[in-house]
């Protein structure tokens, strides 16, 4: 593709204004040595711009898109001038208009006013270049898709970063080995990862015959059109109730009849697994043809002989997935069992016969060590063991989410029918 | 040869078949059953706050004061709605251009990575959004805008706006993958370009999925626990001006699980959390069966999809 040089050099303007005010929003750095060069990089593209339009003579396209092209223009000549003339300088302030609980200094105002040039100029000159026609509509549109997709990446992809280049400090063979030790200031976490584990997998126990066995009834006995969509709704209904009110049912129910114990949080996290259980299993037998069924039945199988044999064993790898995504699901949840499974401890978990754990014994768990010490933050010297918390936590979780995927398109590519 | 006898054979086909589908019907009937118990058991222990302190004063009072007995959930109401809609908004605009980005812009190189690594982050735990976001974000606002405390309403709407971004995206872009290939290649013939077939033609087609992602989204914002309390600063009361998200607010959720730790079982104040929980709960579900409803009308709308 051709493009002017002037309209490369307003490109390229707009590019700097953007990065560099965004920069400075996002570090709140002093803004004495970007300022000139911002004064410098606005006059340029406020004139780059007027040219550019008079020589594509823009004026022939419409009067309303002339008026926008104007507005624009009068706006960067305007943040020009307030800063040029100093009245938005240094010491610049709006101390909470109406009343509300923020101010907007300089160092947040500035930038923010230069970021919204620097998309302006953008905007303009991809218009001009395109002459205010259909596919410049369609060039500026793509780049505002593909900017808010870089920065939804550069967000989440931050998140893990941050995490990582934290708490990978704090993690060592003792940290994983060891039960905490002054109120977790020091020593590791051994007990809260294996109160979590005994948990998930009591969690697992309750949901996957629930949630596999209620996705059996519903694809393949139930013939009752209006249950179907009654249980359906329910479902939907259960997928969508927030964590904390789990935690205020297992309180009133569960907590009364087994006490604050590693059963009452088994099955609370299992309920909360079912919905999830439910519908991937759902799919999965969904994605079983019926001719395979009918090649059962027509050799004399029963039906739950068809169900055993063949339904199944060629649903498994969609049903794995879902077990595995509910293991993640149920290792994440912190409201749920905070009163009702769970004790900020450094016992480990008693076992009967060493085998089997005591289900009616609170236990320590990740997602609640961590709460704690997030609680105790200011307080005490916590922060080092909390990001490597998060990020044992983290790892679990997304090591699970990651095992469910990797099944899931494993199977993909080798299953067709 | 151990045959069984032919009798005995179908004694067992017929009644373990029968057994067996008995069983897996009460396993189907589990949701149901779970659904009534947890509205049972919101509404027994809730009961009696509705009660004493009186329908209207609780769902309309103007104080959350617990020390005194006071027990008006208003604030609650005002403030979630403030973070649900702020949320929602900073959701909506980086989740929905995302997946546009993933469904019709993409390369296949691209797709194989991103939608992985967003489908990752969907499970990323919710404590763990909220330890960043106490460190991070809201030290980041504090020194930014110059607060007495960073815990803020704008704290956690924008934590809850990026934490649900990869649910929203996941959801929006199976709705637009699933709008049927001849509608967009009709709308190119026609000599539309890319953006306008999209404008015009995929997005409408996909709208009942996308505002079926955005319903379950605002159940989700509304209900999420651990993240809210940490950054929101849980402090029941009703912004004044009513707009000023950079105070200090409470959600449902967050006075749910920031309060029950403490309180006596039995108590005026644990029943009125309760009630707080069972009213959360309503409008959950309410969302839940709407998005469900909406649901239904795709598949009808597009048959099989």
């Amino acid at each position: 593709v051709k493009i002017k040089p002037s309209l490369a050099l307003s490109y390229g303007l707009s590019a700097f204004l953007f990065l560099s005010s965004l920069a400075c929003l996002v570090l709140q750095s002093e803004l004495n040595s970007i300022t000139p060069l911002w004064e410098f990089a606005l006059i340029a593209s406020f004139l780059i711009s007027v040219l550019n339009a008079l020589t594509n003579r823009t004026w022939r396209v419409g009067l309303r898109s002339m008026a926008l092209l104007s507005m624009d223009l009068i706006y960067i000549l305007a943040v020009f001038i307030l800063i040029f003339t100093g009245s938005l300088g240094p010491g610049f302030e709006i101390k909470s208009p109406f009343g509300i609980g923020a101010s907007f200094g300089f160092k947040l105002v500035l930038p923010f006013l230069v970021l919204a040039t620097s998309i302006l100029t953008a905007k303009d000159s991809i218009n001009i270049q395109y002459n205010y026609s259909p596919k410049g509509r369609q060039a500026l549109v793509f780049l505002a898709v593909r900017l808010s997709a870089v920065l939804a990446i550069l967000i989440l992809g931050g998140i893990l970063f941050i995490i990582i280049s934290k708490g990978v400090w704090a993690l060592s063979w003792q940290f994983i080995t060891e039960p905490p030790r002054k109120l977790g200031q020091e020593g590791g976490i051994s007990t809260a990862i294996l109160g979590s584990l005994w948990m998930v997998l009591g969690a697992m126990i309750v949901s996957a015959p629930l949630g596999i066995g209620a996705a059996i009834y519903l694809h393949e006995y139930s013939r009752n059109v209006s249950l179907n969509r009654l249980i359906t709704i329910a479902v939907s209904c259960l997928n969508g109730v927030p964590s904390v009110v789990f935690g205020l049912f297992g309180l009133a129910f569960l907590v009364t009849h087994f006490g604050i114990s590693l059963l009452s949080g088994s099955i609370i996290l299992g309920l909360i697994n079912i919905p999830t259980i439910i519908l991937t299993s759902q799919e999965a037998l969904k994605s079983v043809p019926n001719s395979l069924r009918e090649g059962s039945t027509a050799l004399g199988a029963t039906k739950w002989q068809t169900i055993k044999k063949v339904v199944l064993p060629s649903s498994m790898p969609g049903i794995l997935t879902g077990l595995i995504i509910g293991v993640a699901k149920a290792s994440g949840e912190t409201a749920p069992i905070m009163w009702t499974a769970v004790t900020f401890t450094a016992a480990p978990v008693q076992m009967i016969y060493g085998v089997v754990p005591n289900v009616f014994q609170p236990v320590n768990n990740l997602d609640y060590h961590l709460l704690n010490l997030i609680s105790f933050l200011g307080a005490w010297d916590v922060e080092k063991n909390a990001w490597g918390t998060a990020l044992v936590l983290l790892i679990l979780v997304l090591a699970t989410n990651m095992l469910a995927i990797v099944v899931r398109n494993y199977y993909r590519k080798k299953i067709s029918w | 040869m151990d045959l069984p006898r032919p009798g005995r054979m179908r004694f067992q086909r017929r009644y373990g078949e029968r057994f067996i589908e008995a069983i897996l019907f009460v396993f189907a009937m589990a949701s149901i059953i779970i659904m009534l118990l947890i509205f049972y058991f919101l509404v027994r222990e809730g009961l009696r706050a509705f009660v004493e302190v009186g329908t209207l004063n609780l769902v309309l009072g103007q104080k959350w004061h617990p020390a005194g007995d006071i027990y008006g959930i208003m604030p609650l109401i005002i403030d979630s709605l403030l973070i649900t809609a702020l949320a929602l908004f900073i959701n909506i605009s980086i989740g929905i251009p995302l997946s546009i980005y993933l469904a019709e812009l993409a390369g296949t190189r691209e797709k194989d990575i991103l939608k992985p690594a967003i489908e990752l982050l969907a499970g990323v735990p919710s404590i763990v959004y909220g330890f960043l976001g106490i460190i991070i974000l809201v030290s980041y606002l504090q020194s930014s805008f110059d607060m007495l405390t960073g815990r803020s309403i704008i704290a956690c709407s924008i934590l809850l706006g990026i934490m649900f971004i990869p649910r929203m995206t996941t959801i929006c872009e199976d709705a637009l993958r699933a709008v049927p290939w001849e509608f967009k290649e009709g709308s190119l013939a026609l000599g539309a370009n890319e953006w306008q077939t999209i404008r015009h033609v995929t997005v409408p087609a996909a709208s009942s999925g996308i505002i079926a992602a955005i319903i379950l989204n605002i159940g989700s914002t509304i209900g999420e626990t651990m993240a809210a309390l940490l950054v929101v600063g849980n402090v029941p009361r009703i912004p004044s001006p009513i707009f000023n998200i950079f105070g200090q607010g409470a959600t449902f959720t967050s006075v749910i699980a920031g309060e029950m730790g403490e309180v006596a079982r039995g108590s005026l104040h644990y029943q009125a959390l309760f009630a707080v929980g069972l009213v959360l709960l309503v409008v959950v579900s309410i969302l839940s069966v709407m998005a469900d409803l909406i649901r239904a009308r795709i598949q009808k709308k597009f048959g099989g999809y």
